[in-house]
């Protein structure tokens, strides 16, 4: 295993301090899309939630079907157990059903002390797509100037959009240098994930901090897909003797986007959005999945594709028979692994790893 | 010189096995135990033993798997038990196919291809049901030893329809079942028919390549084999020493 990690990044609270002294307010934001740039113009400031740790499912799970995913219904306890009364607003962007689902029920019934601010994202890419989030960011953006009582001027803007772009560009720089970082997968993924509560800034200076030199991924590389993989599966994955060769998740590569040079504030935002890479919560077509994922993989040097997700993501679900059946005529072969999220991995799921870490050998 | 290239240690939840080979492969010696709290202990004692009937030393090749392998200091290397399942069926029994492996605590099914290396595999997720435990657990609430569980279940053309393939929620229909009177032989065979649907599901979601193996401690049970038979219209055949195989397997991997 890795050596502790050499990180050293400020933790939720010192966020917390730091974004209100720049006068901003917190907003809480469910995975996955959502336009940055334009909190930060409303001076807001995003705070993800991904499954919060150490808190239970059963306060939220009264408010939902049994099945529900653990990102959801924890994400619920953690709001009504007031794990998110720092916050002035909730933003839930319909990601999937039990992510609309959670919208409804804060919105309507539980209605909360935070405002509850929804976000409905296209199923596509053709320019009917393009014009309806062009009018959802519109309605969200005079929603948000309610939440903070700030309308961005042009200046507002552009100063967010720059902030925000470059620390897009600093993600997606991070994925093309992995091979040359000197940093386990584990510390990889935990500066990744840092964008999920980081200012633009703090995320970059992060990146750029990030030491150079002969990676120390050895053994039989793995692409991961998902929606979220928790540091202690790294730690797990290098003791196999393996590396993850690159990603398909959620919080990681899904999320890398291109940035749009438009002048309109919406339709920058839009823009920007639409350039995210192929994900089944944004209606990619399963060729196009297939297609992209063979090619990362071949070049990456992934001899596998592990689909490891919170148990019961619909989305997900839906592609898993279709990816397998076609990467493995592909000859690649594919694990796909269900786990409940903050547990201890179970022996079985890291032994399912392991067995196929060891086929691949 | 000692015969024994190698030894293979299956630390396994209910049992603990041990098998020396020769550089040909050929089975030399093997232990079977019980497993105890200690498994570590448990293992070195055995080994000390098996080395020390073969005049073997603390050089060759020792390859651990099972759910303890991790605390086998004595290992020159660990390695799961669906690696190891898989390369030891496939010298056995000499053929690629479909093995299903039902041990104490978790069953898996393997797919093997043509050079005893695992294809697709699928296990049990972390409950007992689907396991030797299931049958172990819901037979002690009828008082039938182990050993008697196949033959009392096929001994009965009735068959009392189990709906649960939870261990829990099984011994509870049981105890309405004896409370209605129901005869224990038709309640067992219910139990195994119960296990078999839980097992088969799993055979259907990796695909049956023929012909159809079965390994682990439950495979001795006949119930079990001949329901497997049924359920899937595929004949099912057996290692010499189907409790073994996990062992074997990790031996020869040592070689
Ligand atoms: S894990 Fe899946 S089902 Fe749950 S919120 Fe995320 S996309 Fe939706």
């Amino acid at each position: 295993m890795s050596e502790a990690a050499t990180l050293s990044l400020p933790s939720r609270l010192e966020v917390v301090d730091h974004v209100r002294s720049l006068g901003r307010a917190l907003v809480a934001v469910m995975p996955i899309h959502y336009p940055r740039a334009m909190l930060r113009a409303h001076q807001l400031h995003p705070m993800e939630i991904w499954g919060p740790p150490h808190v239970e499912r059963h306060e939220g799970s009264r408010h939902f079907q049994a099945y529900t995913c653990d990102i959801v219904v924890k994400a619920m306890s953690f709001i009504r157990s007031g794990g998110l009364d720092a916050t002035k607003a909730i933003l839930v962007p319909h990601t999937c059903d039990a992510l609309q689902g959670m919208g409804s029920v804060l919105g309507d019934f539980l209605q909360p002390d935070q405002r509850v601010l929804t976000l409905y994202l296209p199923r596509g890419r053709r320019s009917s797509d393009h014009e309806f989030l062009r009018r959802e960011l519109g309605r969200l953006a005079r929603t948000l100037v309610e939440v903070s009582g700030h309308e961005p001027c042009r200046d507002d803007w552009d100063e967010a959009f720059e902030a925000e772009d470059a620390a897009d560009a600093a993600l997606a720089d991070l994925y093309r240098r992995r091979a040359r970082l000197a940093i386990s997968d584990r510390d990889f993924y935990t500066v990744v994930r840092s964008r999920e509560y980081l200012t633009a800034e703090q995320f970059c200076d992060q990146a750029a901090a990030l030491p150079e030199g002969e990676a120390p991924q050895r053994g039989v590389g793995l692409m991961i897909s998902g929606i979220v993989a928790e540091p202690a599966l790294f730690d797990q994955i290098e003791a196999m003797g393996a590396y993850v060769a690159g990603d398909d998740l959620a919080c990681g590569f899904r999320r890398v986007y291109s940035a749009s040079a438009e002048a309109d504030p919406l339709e920058r935002a839009a823009n920007r959005l639409l350039t995210s890479p192929a994900d089944p919560t944004c209606g990619t077509p399963i060729q196009v999945r297939v297609d992209t994922l063979q090619t990362r993989m071949r070049a990456l040097g992934a001899r596998g594709l592990l689909i490891y997700d919170p148990k019961f993501c619909e989305p997900e679900l839906f592609d898993v028979p279709l990816l397998r059946k076609h990467l493995n005529a592909a000859g690649f072969p594919v694990l796909h692994v269900e786990f409940e999220m903050g547990d201890r991995l179970p022996y079985q799921t890291l032994s399912r790893i392991e067995a196929f870490v060891e086929t691949l050998s | 010189m000692s015969r024994v290239a190698a030894i293979g240690i299956d630390a396994g939840s209910t049992t603990c096995k041990l098998v020396a080979v020769d550089q040909d492969g050929t089975i030399i010696s093997s232990l079977l135990e019980p497993t105890e709290p200690r498994v570590e202990l448990q293992v070195q004692r055995m080994l000390d033993a098996i080395r020390a009937e073969h005049g073997a030393n603390s050089s060759v090749r020792t390859i651990a798997t099972g759910y303890g392998r991790k605390l086998i200091k004595d290992a020159t290397r660990n390695l799961t038990e669906i690696t190891c399942h898989a390369r030891g069926v496939f010298r056995d029994l000499g053929c690629a196919g479909t093995l299903i492996d039902i041990g104490g605590q978790d069953s898996k099914v393997i797919q093997i291809g043509g050079d005893g290396r695992p294809v697709d595999f699928m296990m049990n997720d972390k409950c007992a049901a689907g396991t030797g435990r299931f049958l172990e657990y819901t037979a002690a609430r009828l008082g039938v030893p182990v050993p008697e569980l196949g033959a009392r279940a096929l001994s009965t053309a009735q068959e009392e329809p189990i709906s649960s393939t939870c261990t829990v929620f099984a011994e509870s229909e049981i105890i309405s079942l004896i409370a209605r009177g129901a005869e224990p032989d038709s309640i067992l065979r219910g139990l195994h028919r119960s296990l078999v649907g839980r097992v088969v599901s799993m055979v259907r979601n990796v695909g049956i390549v023929a012909p159809l193996m079965l390994s682990g401690g439950v495979a001795k049970n006949e119930a079990v084999r001949e329901m497997i038979a049924e359920a899937t219209v595929e004949d099912v055949i057996l290692p010499g020493e189907p409790q073994l195989m996990g062992a074997y397997g990790a031996a020869l991997l040592g070689i």
